[in-house]
C-alpha cells in the first residue's frame, strides 16, 4: 500500500512527524514501511524561471538565446529546446544547482555565448521520459519560488507492508488511525476543495430498489451484501484538478479523468472501492447483481482483455448482459469516457471469499479485488459514496438525480466481544485495567460499551469486523498498541517438557559427526528429482527437473560430484542425510524414509611430500560402510559382497546391507557411464542406506576380564583354491581352533606363482590363550593341526610347504 | 607485621629466578641470570646457603634442605634454557617446518552447523527435538494451524501439492500439531527440517529450504516468557550486547504475532565496535487458542508460544554468504571453509 505522507498529515491534524518517524511508528504497529520515496528530494536546487526574452542564437540555428528571471536577477541562458517561449515559466537550474545524477550546473560558453543556468526537461529532472522539450509550467507561479513546492513534489510516498489480516490498512484513513492516539488526536476527513455540500438521501430496500427509470436488484444476496448506486447527471468528464492529481500520484496512483479519479481518491482515502458506469451505456438503466449465466462465457474487462466466465462468478449486469466483474474490474463497454454525461456510481459490499475465488480463477488482481478479499468496511459504504459524489460534483460538475438506490439484503450488526481482564493478564503476563484498555483501544475505533465484573464489552468497528472477532484478537490489539517493547523480557522458571529428544536426531548427529571426522563433507541437496528418479509426483512443479520427489539420494549426490568435477575438484567426498519418498496408496501421503548416502572419489589422503598419492579403493568404501552399518544397526545388519539391484553400481564390486532379511542399503563402485567425469577422474565409490524408523537398540557392552597369562601365536600360510573366500577360511579356522583360539587375523594376501601354478596365498596369525594357565607348545600344536585338518577337509585349503 | 619466614623468601626467590631464566633471550642474558642467583660471590641463593651458619640451630636443617632444592631446580632450568637457546638438546637434522601429514578434513554443512548451534542453546533452555513428515496433509499444514485455504494468508506461502489434500509442508509448523497430538503438556520442543515452497531459485529463495520450529505449551506461559526466552536465545547466539526487538506481525496460528529483529554489535579486526542494522531473524507469537483447541487441549488452561526461523538466513548473516544457492552447490572448496 503506497501512502502519501502529506495525505496522512491532512487526516491527523495533530500529527507532526517526518516520513521516517511515521515509518518507524508503523513498523512497531505491525505495518513496516519497505521504502520511502520523495521525488522532490533531489530537486531542491530547482526554481521556477520565467523566460523574459528569447532570440535566435547568433551562431547556431537550433539554439535560442534567452534571458531568464530565476528570482535572483535576470541572467543569459542558452537553450536548445524547440518549445522555449518568451514569457513562459519553466523549471530552471541556476549556476551551482545539482541535478539528479550529480550533474552540476556551471557557467558555460556555448557557441560563443555565455550561459548561466539551464531550463530543464522532465527527463532531466528525473520526472518522466519526455526530452522533446523543456517542461512548461502553468499556474500562478513566481520566478524564484521552489519548483518542488510549485509542482507538488514535496511529498513522500511510503510503501507500507500490510499483513493479510489488515484490510483496514489499505487506506489512508486506516493507516492514519494507527498514527492517531492520545498524542496526535484522531482521524478527521478534511473538507474537499470545491465541495458543493449536497446532502444525499437514500431509497432503501432489501432485494430491489427503483428510483425513476433507474433500478438496482441483488439476485445473489449471499455474494453481494449491499449495493449502493448514485445517479449523477450532466457531468463533464475531463482531467482532474492539479491538487487531486498530486494526491493520487503521491499515493502511487495514475490520474485518468475526474470521475475515475474521484473513485480512486475515495478508495485510497477510505479503502472502499467504487466503480463509475456510464449510465447511458447500461441497458434499461438497470443494475442486476447476479452470478454469470451459462451462456455468458466471455467478458471484456476495461483493460480490453477477454475474460472467461464461470457460473460461480458474481457479475454486475444491466438489463441484458454483464457490465462488470463484481469487485474485480469493470467492463470495457460501460466505461466512463469523455462523452459520458450521466453516471451511475457503484459502492457495494461483496463477500470476500467470492471475490477471492473469482480473482484467482481469472488470474486478475486489482486494487478493488485486493481490498474486497481482505474485507471492506461494511459500515462505511454511505460515507464512501457521499465523499465520492461530492468529489465528482466538485471536479466534474453535474447534479445528483434523486435519492441513492440502497439495496441492502443483509444488515450489518457490529460485534460486541467480551474481554476478560484476567485473560489479558493470563496471555500477556502483565495486568491491564479498564482505563488503560480504553485508552489503547478507543483511538483504533473500538468502543467499550459495558463492563461487568472484570469483563469489558467491546464494540468492534466495521472496518475491523474481519480480523477482530474473538477475545484474543482484542488482546493482540492491546499488546500492539501498548507496544511490544513495553513488555518485560524475563527468562522465568519453566517446567520440563514431556517430549523426549527424538532419538533419530541423535543417531543422525552421530553419523554426521562420524563421517565428517572421516574426512567427508556434508551436503544439502533439495529432494526434487527429474523423471525416472522417483514415483511421487508434484502436481504443480515449477520445472521439469523438480517434477518428482526423489526415491534415493545417490543421483543428487552424483550430480554434486559432477559439479565438483566441472570445477576441477578431484578429491570429493560427500554425504547427505535426507528423505526418500515412495508412493503409498492413491490419495495418501507418500511413505518417507530417512536415507544416508555417501559418494567418494579421488585420493585416500591429502597429498604429502613424504607419501605417494594413493587412490581411494573398495577397501576404504568397505570400512566406511561397516562403520556406518555398525552405528545404525549394531551387530544386527551385515554387509555382504554381492551384485545389487541398482543400475548405478557395478555388479562385480558391490555390497548389500541386510537387516533381518531385508535389504536396507547397498554400496559399491559407480558404473563409469553413470557419472559425467573428466578423463583425469578415477572411480567413484558410493553407498546408500535406509535408516530404520526407530533406533535399533545396541546391547550394552559386557566386560571381558583382561588376560593374566601369556598368549602363543602361530602364523599359517595357506594356499587357497579358486572360489574359496577369505571369510570362509577365517570362519573355518575359528570353528576348528577350539576354546584356546583367541583371535584370527589375516595379515597377508599373495597372488602369484607357487611352484608352477598360479595360486592365492593367505597368511593368518592365530593367537591362542588359556585364561587360567600358561599354554604348553604341545597343546597349541594340537590345535593348529586340527585347524589344518579341517581346512583341508572342508575347503581343500593347504598349508604352504 | 610478621617477618617473612626464610623458607617463604626462598620460594619467592625460586619463582623469580625461574622467570629470569625463562626470559633470558640469549646466552649472555642467561649468564647474567646465573650470576645473579647462583654466582659464587654475588648469587642470592648462594648467599643464603652461605648465611646458614648464622641461623638458629633449630631452623638450619629445614632452610638448608630447601635452599639446596632451590639451587638444584634453578640449576636445571639454567641448563635446559641453555640447551634450548643452542637449538635443542637432541639436535634434529629434520626441517620441522615441513608440512604435517594427516587425514582429510571433513565437515558439517554450514546450515547444519547453524541448526546445531541454535539447537545447543535451546537444549540448554530445556527443549527437546521433534520431527514430522515432509509430505503432509492440508489439515496439518493449514487448517489445524487456523489457516483456512480461502483466506489471503494462505497465499503467502505458495505451496507444492502432491494430491488435492497432500502437500509438501510449506513450514515446519505442522510438527506443532503432531507433537501436541502425541504428548500432553508441558511441551518444549524445537523441530528442524526441510520445507518446500513454489519458488524459483534466486539469491534469497530456493524451492526447498530448512526451517526450525519452536513450541512451548504449559499453564501460565505468557508473552513475557515468550519475549524473555527468545531474547535470551538471541543474546546467547549473537552475544550479550545484542539488542532484540519484537514487532507486531500476522500469522494465522499465533496471536499476538511478532517478527523478531536483532541488532548485533560487531567487533572489527581493529577493535572498533559497530552496531548492525535491525535484522529480521524469525516470525513468532503466542499460540492462537484455536490451534490449542484443535489438538484437544483446553485453551483456557494452556497458553504457549511458537517461532519459526530460517537457519540458512542465520548462516548467511554469520558467514557473509550473499547467495542462498551457494549452499546447494556443495562445492568442496566452499564446504571446506566451514570445517573445523
Amino acid at each position: 500500500m503506497k501512502v502519501s505522507a502529506r495525505w496522512l498529515r491532512d487526516l491527523v491534524p495533530g500529527l507532526v512527524a517526518s516520513p521516517k518517524e511515521i515509518a518507524d511508528h508503523l513498523a512497531l504497529r505491525g505495518a513496516p514501511v519497505e521504502s520511502i520515496v520523495s521525488p522532490g528530494e533531489s530537486l531542491a536546487d530547482i526554481v521556477v524561471g520565467r523566460v523574459v526574452t528569447a532570440e535566435p542564437h547568433p551562431n547556431a540555428d537550433r539554439l535560442t538565446l534567452c534571458t531568464v528571471d530565476g528570482g535572483d536577477g535576470v541572467v543569459q541562458v542558452v537553450c536548445g529546446a524547440p518549445n522555449v517561449q518568451a514569457g513562459g515559466l519553466y523549471p530552471f537550474a541556476p549556476v551551482g544547482a545539482v541535478l539528479p545524477g550529480d550533474f552540476a550546473i556551471k557557467k558555460a560558453k556555448i557557441r560563443g555565448e555565455v550561459s548561466q543556468g539551464m531550463l530543464c526537461s522532465s527527463k532531466e529532472l528525473g520526472l518522466g521520459v519526455d526530452h522533446s522539450g523543456i517542461m512548461a509550467l502553468e499556474g500562478d507561479l513566481t520566478p524564484g519560488e521552489s519548483f518542488v513546492a510549485a509542482f507538488g513534489l514535496d511529498d513522500a510516498t511510503l510503501d507500507v507492508e500490510v499483513t493479510a489480516n489488515r484490510g483496514d490498512l489499505l487506506s489512508h484513513a486506516g493507516v492514519a488511525r494507527e498514527l492517531a492516539g492520545e498524542a496526535a488526536g484522531s482521524v478527521v476527513l478534511p473538507d474537499l476543495l470545491g465541495d458543493p455540500g449536497v446532502a444525499l438521501t437514500y431509497e432503501v430496500d432489501t432485494a430491489q430498489v427503483r428510483v425513476g427509470d433507474v433500478s438496482v436488484a441483488v439476485e445473489d444476496p449471499d455474494l453481494c451484501l449491499r449495493y449502493l448506486g448514485a445517479v449523477l447527471r450532466g457531468v463533464q468528464v475531463g482531467p482532474s484538478p492539479a491538487w487531486l492529481q498530486e494526491r493520487l500520484r503521491g499515493a502511487g496512483s495514475r490520474p485518468i479523468n475526474n470521475v475515475v479519479d474521484a473513485t480512486n481518491y475515495v478508495m485510497l482515502e477510505l479503502g472502499h472501492p467504487l466503480h463509475a458506469f456510464d449510465l447511458g451505456k447500461l441497458s434499461g438503466s438497470a443494475i442486476v447483481v447476479r452470478r454469470a449465466r451459462l451462456a455468458e462465457t466471455s467478458f471484456t474487462t476495461l483493460d480490453n482483455a477477454a475474460r472467461k466466465l464461470s457460473g460461480d462468478m458474481l457479475m454486475i449486469c444491466d438489463a441484458e448482459r454483464p457490465v462488470a466483474v463484481a469487485g474485480v474490474m469493470g467492463g470495457l463497454d460501460s466505461e466512463v469516457d469523455d462523452a459520458t454525461v450521466d453516471v451511475l456510481l457503484e459502492c457495494a459490499l461483496f463477500a470476500p471469499k467470492s471475490i477471492r475465488a473469482t480473482r484467482k480463477a481469472l488470474g486478475l488482481s486489482t486494487d478493488a479485488s485486493y481490498r474486497f478479499e481482505r474485507g471492506v468496511d461494511p459500515e462505511g459504504a454511505r460515507q464512501a459514496i457521499e465523499r465520492c459524489v461530492a468529489l465528482i460534483l466538485a471536479t466534474a460538475g453535474g447534479s445528483v438525480d434523486g435519492p441513492v438506490l440502497d439495496c441492502a439484503p443483509t444488515d450489518f450488526a457490529a460485534d460486541v466481544v467480551d474481554l476478560r481482564l484476567a485473560r489479558v493478564e493470563q496471555v500477556l503476563g502483565v495486568a491491564f485495567d479498564t482505563d488503560r484498555v480504553r485508552s489503547l483501544l478507543t483511538p483504533l475505533g473500538f468502543d467499550i460499551v459495558g463492563e461487568t465484573g472484570g469483563t469489558l464489552q467491546v464494540r468492534v468497528p466495521g472496518f475491523r469486523s474481519y480480523d477482530v472477532t474473538r477475545e484474543v484478537d482484542l488482546i493482540e490489539e492491546i499488546a500492539r498498541t501498548h507496544g511490544y517493547d513495553a513488555f518485560p523480557a524475563e527468562l522465568r522458571a519453566f517446567r520440563p517438557g514431556t517430549v523426549p529428544d527424538d532419538p533419530m536426531f541423535r543417531l543422525e548427529d552421530e553419523l554426521r559427526r562420524a563421517l565428517a571426522a572421516r574426512g567427508l563433507f556434508e551436503s544439502h541437496t533439495p529432494a526434487f528429482a527429474p523423471d525416472g528418479e522417483g514415483d511421487v509426483e508434484v502436481n504443480n512443479p515449477l520445472s521439469s527437473t523438480e517434477r518428482f520427489m526423489r526415491r534415493t539420494l545417490l543421483p543428487s549426490l552424483l550430480r554434486r560430484i559432477e559439479h565438483n568435477f566441472s570445477r576441477g575438484n578431484r578429491d570429493v567426498r560427500l554425504f547427505e542425510i535426507g528423505t526418500s519418498f515412495r508412493r503409498a496408496g492413491a490419495g495418501e501421503a507418500p511413505d518417507e524414509e530417512t536415507h544416508l548416502a555417501v559418494v567418494l572419489t579421488g585420493r585416500r589422503n591429502p597429498p604429502h611430500w613424504a607419501s605417494e598419492d594413493d587412490p581411494l579403493t573398495v577397501w576404504d568404501l568397505k570400512s566406511l560402510l561397516e562403520d556406518v552399518v555398525a552405528r545404525i544397526y549394531g551387530d544386527s545388519a551385515t554387509a555382504e559382497p554381492e551384485g545389487v539391484d541398482s543400475a548405478l553400481l557395478d555388479t562385480g564390486t558391490s555390497f548389500s546391507v541386510k537387516h533381518q532379511g531385508d535389504v536396507v542399503g547397498h554400496a559399491g563402485m559407480v558404473v563409469a557411464a553413470k557419472v559425467d567425469a573428466p578423463v583425469w577422474a578415477g572411480p567413484v565409490w558410493a553407498l546408500e542406506l535406509a535408516l530404520p524408523s526407530t533406533v535399533v537398540p545396541h546391547p550394552p557392552v559386557t566386560y571381558l576380564a583382561l588376560p593374566t597369562f601369556p598368549a602363543v601365536e602361530r602364523d599359517l600360510a595357506l594356499l587357497v583354491p579358486q572360489g574359496v573366500t577369505s571369510e570362509q577360511v577365517a570362519t573355518t579356522i575359528r570353528d576348528a581352533g577350539g576354546s584356546l583360539l583367541e583371535a584370527v587375523e589375516l595379515f597377508d594376501v599373495y597372488r602369484g606363482k607357487v611352484g608352477t601354478e598360479l595360486a592365492l596365498s593367505l597368511a593368518f596369525r592365530l593367537r591362542f590363550r588359556a585364561a587360567e594357565r600358561t599354554l604348553k607348545d604341545k597343546e597349541v600344536d594340537k590345535a593348529v593341526q586340527a585347524v589344518l585338518r579341517r581346512l583341508e577337509e572342508e575347503l581343500v585349503v593347504k598349508a604352504r610347504g | 607485621m610478621s617477618e617473612t619466614s626464610p623458607i617463604d623468601a626462598l620460594r619467592a626467590l625460586e619463582a623469580e629466578a625461574l622467570e629470569a631464566v625463562a626470559e633470558a633471550a640469549d646466552a649472555s642474558a642467561l649468564e647474567g641470570a646465573r650470576i645473579a642467583y647462583l654466582g659464587r660471590s654475588e648469587g642470592r641463593i648462594s648467599a643464603i646457603l652461605r648465611g646458614l651458619g648464622s641461623m638458629p640451630a633449630e631452623e638450619r636443617p629445614a632452610v638448608g634442605q630447601e635452599a639446596n632444592r632451590v639451587k638444584s631446580v634453578v640449576g636445571e632450568a639454567l641448563e635446559a634454557r641453555a640447551a634450548a637457546l643452542q637449538g635443542g638438546s637432541a639436535a634434529s637434522s629434520e626441517d620441522l617446518t615441513l608440512p604435517a601429514r594427516g587425514p582429510w578434513k571433513g565437515g558439517l554443512h554450514p546450515i547444519t552447523q547453524a541448526i546445531d548451534e541454535i539447537w545447543d542453546i535451546f537444549r540448554d533452555l530445556g527443549f527437546s527435538r521433534a520431527r514430522g513428515p515432509e509430505a503432509d496433509s492440508v489439515w496439518y499444514n493449514f487448517e489445524a494451524l487456523n489457516t483456512p485455504l480461502d483466506h489471503p494468508a494462505a497465499d503467502e506461502q505458495d505451496t507444492l501439492y502432491l494430491t488435492d489434500s497432500v502437500l509438501l509442508r510449506s513450514h515446519t509448523s505442522p510438527v506443532q500439531i503432531r507433537t501436541m497430538e502425541a504428548y500432553e503438556p508441558p511441551i518444549r520442543i524445537v523441530a528442524p527440517g526441510w520445507v518446500y515452497r513454489r519458488d524459483t531459485y534466486d539469491a534469497t529463495h530456493t524451492p526447498a529450504f530448512m526451517q526450525i520450529e519452536g513450541l512451548v505449551i504449559d499453564e501460565g506461559v505468557t508473552f513475557v516468557d515468550f519475549k524473555g526466552t527468545l531474547a535470551e536465545f538471541a543474546r546467547r547466539y549473537w552475544g550479550p550486547d545484542t539488542e532484540v526487538r519484537f514487532r507486531p506481525s500476522f500469522f494465522p496460528f499465533t496471536e499476538p504475532s511478532a517478527e523478531v529483529d536483532v541488532k548485533r554489535v560487531i567487533t572489527r579486526p581493529d577493535g572498533t565496535r559497530e552496531e548492525t542494522d535491525w535484522l529480521e531473524i524469525m516470525g513468532a507469537g503466542m499460540v492462537d487458542p484455536a490451534v490449542i483447541a484443535n489438538v484437544g487441549y483446553d485453551p483456557e488452561r494452556y497458553t504457549g508460544w511458537a517461532f519459526g526461523m530460517g537457519p540458512a538466513r542465520i548462516a548467511m548473516l554469520k558467514h557473509g554468504v550473499s547467495d542462498l544457492r551457494t549452499f546447494f552447490e556443495n562445492d568442496v572448496r566452499f564446504l571446506s571453509q566451514f570445517s573445523s
